[in-house]
């Protein structure tokens, strides 16, 4: 079978225009694809941000667990997650 | 001796009726607001006597479900910033029929004046006056259906700083059936059609409600307040 | 049974199911994703009367279709929340929200685009269906902004849960009570979506496969979040400081 024959436009121009609605069609697809993209991106996005912030806070609590004077260290940690929340 | 539920039932809506005539702000506000807002349609859209009638119900019940979403807010207010509200929840008696005192206490101060005067603002906005009596039955039975609707949301914001908004970005899409119930019965009377239907369609959400809101309102005020 | 329970509640036990999962359903989703919008594109007959625009319609049904999950998920996950206190139904619970109100947007907003070619206008009172979707829109706001207003997560999520349940009973009754006020305000033209029944079955093969594209996309989003969110809540146990020793 070939892939070709079953395409309803005859030319690139016509697949554009889609029989005279151009904007209505490409208008939906287009939101649709930023939506899709959107919503996958942005929890992504969201993890990166999450895992930095979360090792950083490790080898914070690290350093402040080895260090004889961890309290400084421990506040601003604490500061940390109180502007977070 | 522990007093019977029905005692504390009472004693509840007394006490919300004594307290809420000890602070006549609480009844007046609500009423006076729902009188303006009426008021103000005709400037807004025209005095002229048929696109009145024609608009009446509507801006009336509109000015309704307003009113009655801005004095839901003292509902549980005053009890839970002085702390009775706990003792409320602390006390043996099942909070279903505490919080349906509450409710019944809050209506008959603001949701029953303005039933009483929707015929005077009926006539002012030229509603046919066929019409007045079902405009009356609705609102009666309309207004307590959405102080028990209205009661959830309240119980579920009730701790927070200002919540006037968010009570009625949270209300507003739940009162749709009764609006469109008690729009519909006003203008079917108003057409001289039997509004029958829409009553007793209004009285089963009343029913629904009258049974499911305090229980839920009880249930949101026990996340609440803990 | 029980014991089965109590392990899908453990976030740790989802997390680690997820990510063996993810590829699959990515994948899935991805292809069957393409394949629609291509089909859909380039290779559906025009519609005898809608012509191209029967193309707007498969995009805008699977994704309508989509969002009338929302509630009853949301319903279902408030009465685990309750009942169970399982925290994982929360954390599910709380993006499902804002991706619902996401997909009722998208809905509305589809819906218009199609509507101002079949019906001429961009916004038609006269659809009770277009109405009680916006409805659904403003009750899954209040829930994201009720979420939003309290503080204490623990509350937050007792307090959501309720509200998704009446939430869920209340879109059902708006839904019945838009549609009576509907039939009594005779609409000026009788138009309807059903106008796309008169398509062939390959217009309803096309939009089934959007449909479970969509259902597909909806799954992977609610768990990119969802893990996220587990990340976030349990960032004080043990597996997650483990976790983070080891690559993304």
């Amino acid at each position: 079978m070939n892939l070709t024959d079953g395409i309803q436009f005859d030319s690139f121009a016509a697949f554009i225009d889609m029989g005279g609605y151009a904007f209505n069609v490409w208008a939906v697809y287009a939101l649709f694809a930023l939506f899709v993209t959107v919503n996958l991106v942005a929890p992504l996005r969201q993890r990166k941000a999450l895992l930095r912030d979360l090792r950083r806070r490790q080898t914070l609590n690290q350093r402040s667990a080895e260090s004889t004077a961890g309290v400084a260290v421990d506040e601003a940690n604490h500061k940390a997650e109180r502007v977070e929340t | 001796m522990k007093p019977s539920t029905l005692t504390a039932f009472v004693l509840t809506l007394k006490r919300d009726l004594l307290i809420a005539f000890k602070r006549k702000n609480d009844i007046v506000n609500p009423f006076m607001f729902f009188v303006i807002v009426v008021s103000l349609f005709p400037l807004a859209i025209s005095p002229e006597p048929a696109r009145l009638a024609e608009i009446s119900s509507g801006v009336i019940w509109i000015a309704v479900l307003l009113s009655a979403m801005l004095s839901m807010d003292s509902l549980f207010r005053a009890d839970f910033e002085d702390g009775s509200l706990e003792m409320l929840l602390l006390s043996p008696h099942p909070l279903f029929f505490l919080v349906l005192a509450k409710n019944i206490a809050h209506w008959l101060v603001s949701g029953l004046p303005v039933v009483v005067a929707s015929p005077l603002l009926g006539y002012m906005l030229k509603l046919p006056a066929d019409a007045y009596a079902t405009l009356m039955l609705t609102l009666l039975i309309g207004t307590p259906t959405l102080s028990l609707i209205g009661s959830i949301a309240v119980a579920l914001t009730v701790g927070l700083g200002s919540r006037g908004l968010i009570l009625a970005v949270i209300t507003l899409p739940f009162s749709v059936p009764v609006l469109i119930f008690g729009t519909l019965a006003v203008q079917a009377s108003a057409g001289g059609l039997p509004a029958g239907g829409y009553l007793a369609l209004m009285l089963a959400l009343l029913a629904g409600s009258l049974s499911l809101a305090p229980l839920t309102s009880a249930a949101a005020l026990r996340i609440s307040v803990s | 049974m029980w014991l089965w329970f109590a392990k899908l509640g453990s976030p740790k036990w989802f997390y680690e199911l997820s990510s063996k999962w993810l590829p699959w359903l990515v994948g899935a989703m991805a292809i069957t994703l393409a394949v629609a919008t291509v089909w859909a594109l380039l290779y559906l007959p025009p519609d005898y009367q809608q012509g191209f625009t029967s193309r707007i319609l498969i995009v805008h049904v699977a994704v309508a279709g989509t969002s009338l999950a929302f509630f009853p998920l949301m319903a279902v996950a408030g009465t685990i929340t309750l009942v169970w206190k399982m925290k994982l139904a929360d954390m599910v619970a709380k993006n499902a929200a804002a991706l619902g109100a996401w997909f009722s947007f998208i809905t509305l907003a589809t819906g218009s685009i199609w509507g101002s070619v079949s019906w001429g206008t961009w916004w038609e009172w006269s659809d009770s269906r277009l109405v009680s979707m916006l409805f659904q829109f403003f009750l899954l706001l209040g829930v994201v902004s009720l979420r939003s207003a309290l503080e204490d997560s623990d509350k937050a999520a007792k307090a959501c849960a309720l509200l998704s349940i009446v939430g869920c009973i209340n879109v059902v009754v708006i839904k019945y009570s838009v549609e009576w006020w509907n039939t009594l305000h005779q609409p000026a033209s009788p138009v309807s979506i059903e106008s796309g029944s008169a398509n062939g079955p390959e217009f309803w093969i096309a939009t089934a496969l959007m449909i479970l594209g969509v259902y597909l996309f909806m799954s992977v989003s609610l768990i990119l979040s969802t893990r996220n969110e587990i990340l976030r809540r349990e960032r004080r146990a043990l597996w997650v400081q483990e976790l983070l020793h080891e690559s993304d």
